[in-house]
């Protein structure tokens, strides 16, 4: 008897269920009798939002307008929506109201938890797309600490759309909890660049013992334009790194400083030193179609960011590559980046003719990304590689 | 459970035959006479899990639970000191564990490793192994309800040679997996059975190395050498450090062993 009571007495001690404490907006879409009317895209209208995320924009074309638009949250089970009037009062709203969204106004929400004790607060708003000139030119002069203190975000207003770079460090805040902001991987050098201005600097960091328990022993330093969606940083951090943002104009060049201090001890993803490979930075831009045949979103990430088909252009720091295409490591790379201060021109090369009427409608992505290890999506590297960057120019045709 | 142990000592009772003939314990008594002593070699099959009581309510389902180990063997001395009383105390050398994969939700884990801390509340599915060797030191009061039936209750002192505690978290059947950073709202880090996390290996190490409890008995002998018993480790005391934060809650190792005796 007793031998049967233990495990019914774990069975049927089963208490009733909580309520939900989480309060996420998941998704947002706007209704839209002809969404191409007014965004670029079809699937612009439906926007999933990750976690970290608390003010939603829609980008619409640079000459369109919305008035009042049906909207539908997806939130948290349970969970209830909240939108706040200009007196700071609020309301509940009822999922697929309409709300007006023009003038770029911004709006506010609050969405509580099934269990009342927690709340976020979101903004939500429809932004016009202003088409840049074209060249880009940045130094990584304005950057700040993000809103827990503990990394640095650099801005980048004007260039990409959601105006930030992005990097890995909010993946590295979740294995190494004790890093101050100048041991993450990708860190502001203050007057360290050529013309003592300020630079960045990518560090390949040891993860510590989390980042071995999940065999993710290092992080490469990073810097790209699109979005790192922290969510995907341990069951599959090749999703993590969502590569680039719309760009209207075709790039001809790169030209960027680089200066790099090579770790020593080359390991795999095991952890163990391979003998005889150097590790190396990388530098590349890419230009790629964002949406497939049937109107889908295209969005390349850590596992095909520099071999998707869907890649109408690329320029990158010169590597060795074995016959089949793969990236081949060694002891002598090519790259030319040495510890002092160099300016290279990255030259983007096209491999397909580039519509112009897609090019102008938001229809490829451009995609400026740097690492301190060039395999350190794969976890290898060596811990200590470092790589300056500043002073980048985009030339555009 | 409490039930149960008064429930089989309330059954115990009702099966005395109520004119029991005197020869009858005697026969089946201690060695000699009534009021003798002996040793009972115990083998036994061991079952049980280590769980908080009451489980708490992030526990949402046990999808599924296993035995891990389960040989106890152990040897007791006893001394009768009337024809129904008498003590008993031993040495159980146990290995016991268990397997379980429960679904939860909003679980709390706090892990420390070498200074890093990850926090926050987990969803999804979490598998736990433990296994233990040990020693189990009873003392037991037996009362003897019939000629052939004993029945014994009393404190025991367990000690740890060696204890594994191991396991991971990933999504459930739902692909449920996740952890929020610090609080609710924190940042939703996915969890996989792809890619699913482990518990850190230094979980054994916070483990106490002792555990009290009760032990509930019963010794049924059935043939004149040879007892058929069951006895039930009840554990008291948290098999975790005081100080340990990983688990919010306290566990206790609660194992029932089931086995044959050879008695003199």
């Amino acid at each position: 008897m007793a031998l049967v009571a233990v495990p019914l007495l774990m069975l049927s001690c089963i208490k009733a269920e909580q309520a939900n404490t989480e309060c996420d907006i998941e998704a947002v879409s706007l209704h839209l009798e002809t969404p191409t009317d007014i965004f670029y895209h079809e699937y612009d209208t439906l926007q999933t939002v990750i976690s970290t995320v608390n003010d939603i924009v829609f980008v619409i074309r640079s000459y369109a307008h919305v008035q009042s638009v049906p909207v539908t949250f997806r939130v948290t089970s349970g969970a209830s929506i909240y939108m706040k009037n200009d007196d700071g009062g609020e309301v509940p709203f009822r999922n697929g109201s309409s709300i007006d969204l023009s003038d770029e106004r911004v709006l506010h929400f609050r969405i509580v938890s099934q269990d009342k004790a927690w709340s976020r607060d979101y903004s939500l708003s429809v932004v016009h797309d202003a088409p840049g000139e074209g060249d880009l030119s940045f130094g990584f002069e304005d950057y700040h600490l993000d809103a827990s203190g503990k990394y640095y975000i650099w801005d980048a207003p004007s260039i990409f759309p959601d105006g930030e770079w992005k990097n890995g460090n909010p993946g590295f805040k979740i294995s190494r909890s004790s890093a101050k902001p100048l041991e993450y991987p990708s860190t502001p050098v203050s007057g360290g660049g050529p013309d003592g201005s300020d630079c960045v600097k990518l560090e390949t960091c040891d993860t510590g013992p989390f980042g071995r328990m999940v065999k993710m022993r290092i992080a490469s330093g990073s810097m790209f334009n699109g979005v790192f969606d922290v969510s995907n940083a341990i069951t599959d951090a090749l999703k993590a790194t969502q590569f680039g943002s719309p760009f209207t104009h075709k790039p001809v060049q790169m030209t960027v400083w680089l200066r790099y201090e090579r770790g020593d001890d080359y390991w795999n993803k095991e952890g163990q030193s391979l003998t005889g490979v150097w590790d190396e930075p990388d530098a590349y831009v890419v230009l790629y179609r964002n949406e497939d045949a049937d109107g889908g979103r295209i969005q390349l990430d850590g596992n095909d960011v520099l071999s998707s088909p869907n890649i109408v252009a690329l320029g990158r720091l010169p590597h060795h590559y074995n016959e089949d295409g793969t990236d081949k490591l060694s002891d002598a790379p090519i790259h030319g980046v040495t510890n002092e201060w160099q300016e290279f021109t990255i030259p983007v090369e096209y491999r397909a003719e580039i519509d112009a009427e897609v090019l102008a409608n938001n229809g490829y992505n451009l995609i400026i990304g740097f690492a301190s290890s060039w395999q350190g999506a794969y976890f290898m590297g060596a811990i200590g590689s470092k790589l300056y960057i500043d002073n980048i120019q985009l030339i555009c045709e | 459970m409490k039930h149960i142990a008064f429930t089989i000592v309330a059954l115990f009772f009702l099966s005395i035959s109520a004119n029991a003939q005197e020869d009858r314990w005697e026969k089946w008594g201690p060695t000699t006479g009534l009021k003798g002593g002996g040793f009972i070699a115990r083998i036994g099959y061991v079952l049980g899990g280590t769980t908080p009581i009451p489980l708490p309510a992030e526990v949402r389902k046990v999808n599924g639970f296993s035995p891990r180990g389960g040989i106890s063997l152990g040897i007791d001395g006893y001394k009768m000191f009337s024809k129904r009383w008498g003590i008993s105390s031993g040495a159980h050398f146990f290995w016991e564990g268990f397997h379980t994969n429960a679904d939860v939700k909003n679980y709390y884990v706090w892990l420390e490793q070498e200074g890093e801390v990850t926090k926050g509340y987990f969803t999804g599915t979490n598998v736990t192994n433990t296994e233990m060797w040990g020693v189990t030191l009873p003392l037991l009061a037996t009362f003897r309800m019939s000629p052939k039936w004993n029945v014994s209750v009393g404190p025991y002192l367990s000690i740890y040679f060696h204890q594994t505690f191991s396991g991971e978290v990933y999504d459930n059947d739902q692909g449920i997996g996740y952890l929020r950073e610090d609080t609710p709202v924190g940042a939703k880090i996915l969890m996989t059975r792809e890619n699913p996390t482990p518990y850190p290996d230094d979980f054994p190490d916070r483990m106490q190395p002792v555990a009290l409890g009760i032990e509930f008995a019963f010794d049924w002998k059935a043939m004149k050498h040879m007892n058929v018993f069951g006895l039930l480790d009840w554990g008291m005391t948290d098999i975790w450090d005081r100080n340990f934060e990983a688990i919010t809650f306290k566990m206790y190792p609660i194992y029932a062993t089931m086995g044959v005796a050879y008695r003199y």
